[in-house]
């Protein structure tokens, strides 16, 4: 009884928490200046607008006894997916932000130092 | 902020509101109708039933049912277009060669694919085999064991999966296989009348009225559907053959090397 309450409160607590980070991630991807730094607006919205609040999924689902045993498959599901979203998520970043570094689509404006332009890796695609 | 963004974001938010609004009280009448059918009660009670075995298709789900059991011959000609399509496409972008391995992706995206790429592999052969009691099928499954195919071609490039025995040649083999033996199921329960000296339909499964032989639906207990089981691998494999030979053939074709 206790706990079941318990588990519903912190897993709309998490969903909450994830709604403010896909607000978050919005402002960013509409306010911040060029691709590198939306890029890690992506990555708030990825992680914690959805990451966080599939794990309140399955908090929810625990805790809601009326689902029966289609409860556990709910929370598996979710725990699940939010593990692989935590996986692919900041990979796909990754490499979307390699493709687009080397390939020369997106210039890097703001920043300081550009480590990878003295590396092997240049731009543009030349010298592999 | 532009009176074009303030337009922009109102219209957004009164469609969202309407759209809440129009659902929450049944507006656009999207209500489940309470009676069902005379269509729908005939595939209902004919999907799935022992008690009448010569009319049923034995397959709990209802799609599988229909795709590989009441409109079997169609979904074979579905599968030859397919099949038209991917060997017009290898012919017209030529021959693959043998390349060396490329550099591939960075180290964590080859890390990551190596674990997401088995389980899809695993979900992928899980609908397959499951196709005839869960949603999916043959054609599903296939298209899902591609989709681990083609992320590994992306993530460790061409010439490293064909060191690794994922060839032209092999995918043609194995798509080839599968066809061969869709052909086989597909005659499976004509050839077994034959020894029994009766005469059965092609793509025949259960039992059916006036042909007293037919395909078993389940070994103890375990319910595999007949030939609707086979049929789904089959398909899974030859469309996963299939769609690799395909991806093959658009990254490797057509460019000077070592022939493989």
């Amino acid at each position: 009884m206790y706990v079941e309450a318990i588990l519903v409160f912190l897993g709309e607590a998490l969903i909450a928490i994830g709604v403010f980070f896909d607000i978050i991630a919005s402002i960013g991807m509409l306010r911040l200046p060029d691709f590198y730094s939306r890029i890690h607006a992506l990555t708030v919205g990825t992680i914690g607008g959805a990451v966080v609040p599939l794990i309140g999924v399955a908090l929810l689902a625990l805790g809601a006894p009326f689902l029966g045993v289609y409860r556990l498959y709910l929370a598996g599901a979710a725990i699940i997916t939010a593990i692989l979203l935590l996986m692919l998520a900041p990979t796909g970043t990754h490499v979307i932000a390699r493709a687009a570094y080397r390939s020369g689509a997106a210039k890097p404006l703001y920043i300081s130092i550009d480590e990878l332009a003295t590396k092997s890796e240049g731009r543009g695609g030349e010298k592999r | 902020m532009s009176a074009y963004r303030a337009l922009i974001l109102v219209s957004m938010v009164v469609f969202a509101l309407a759209l809440s609004y129009a659902l929450t009280y049944g507006i656009l009448r999207l209500e489940v109708p309470l009676t069902l059918r005379d269509l729908a009660k005939l595939y209902i009670s004919t999907t799935f039933n022992p008690l009448k075995r010569e009319l049923s298709a034995m397959t709990p789900e209802g799609v599988t049912a229909i795709v590989w059991d009441y409109r079997g011959t169609d979904t074979f000609f579905e599968i030859v277009v397919f099949y038209g399509a991917i060997i017009g496409s290898v012919a017209l972008l030529g021959a693959v060669y043998r390349y060396p391995p490329g550099p591939g992706l960075s180290l964590i995206a080859k890390t990551v694919t190596r674990i997401v790429a088995t389980m899809i592999l695993v979900v992928g052969a899980a609908i397959a085999l499951h196709g005839h009691l869960t949603p999916g099928g043959g054609f599903q499954g296939g298209a899902t064991l591609a989709v681990s195919i083609t992320i590994a071609l992306v993530t460790f490039s061409l010439g490293a999966l064909m060191l690794r025995g994922l060839t032209y040649g092999g995918m043609v083999a194995l798509r080839s296989l599968g066809l061969i033996g869709i052909v086989l199921t597909v005659f499976m329960v004509v050839i077994a009348s034959l020894t029994a000296g009766i005469t059965a339909y092609v793509f025949q499964n259960q039992p059916k009225p006036g042909v007293p032989i037919g395909m078993a639906y389940s070994v103890d207990g375990i319910v595999f559907s007949g030939t609707v089981w086979f049929l789904n691998v089959l398909d899974a494999i030859a469309v996963a053959a299939g769609f690799a030979l395909l991806f093959i053939v658009l990254i490797g074709g057509g460019v000077e090397g070592e022939r493989e």
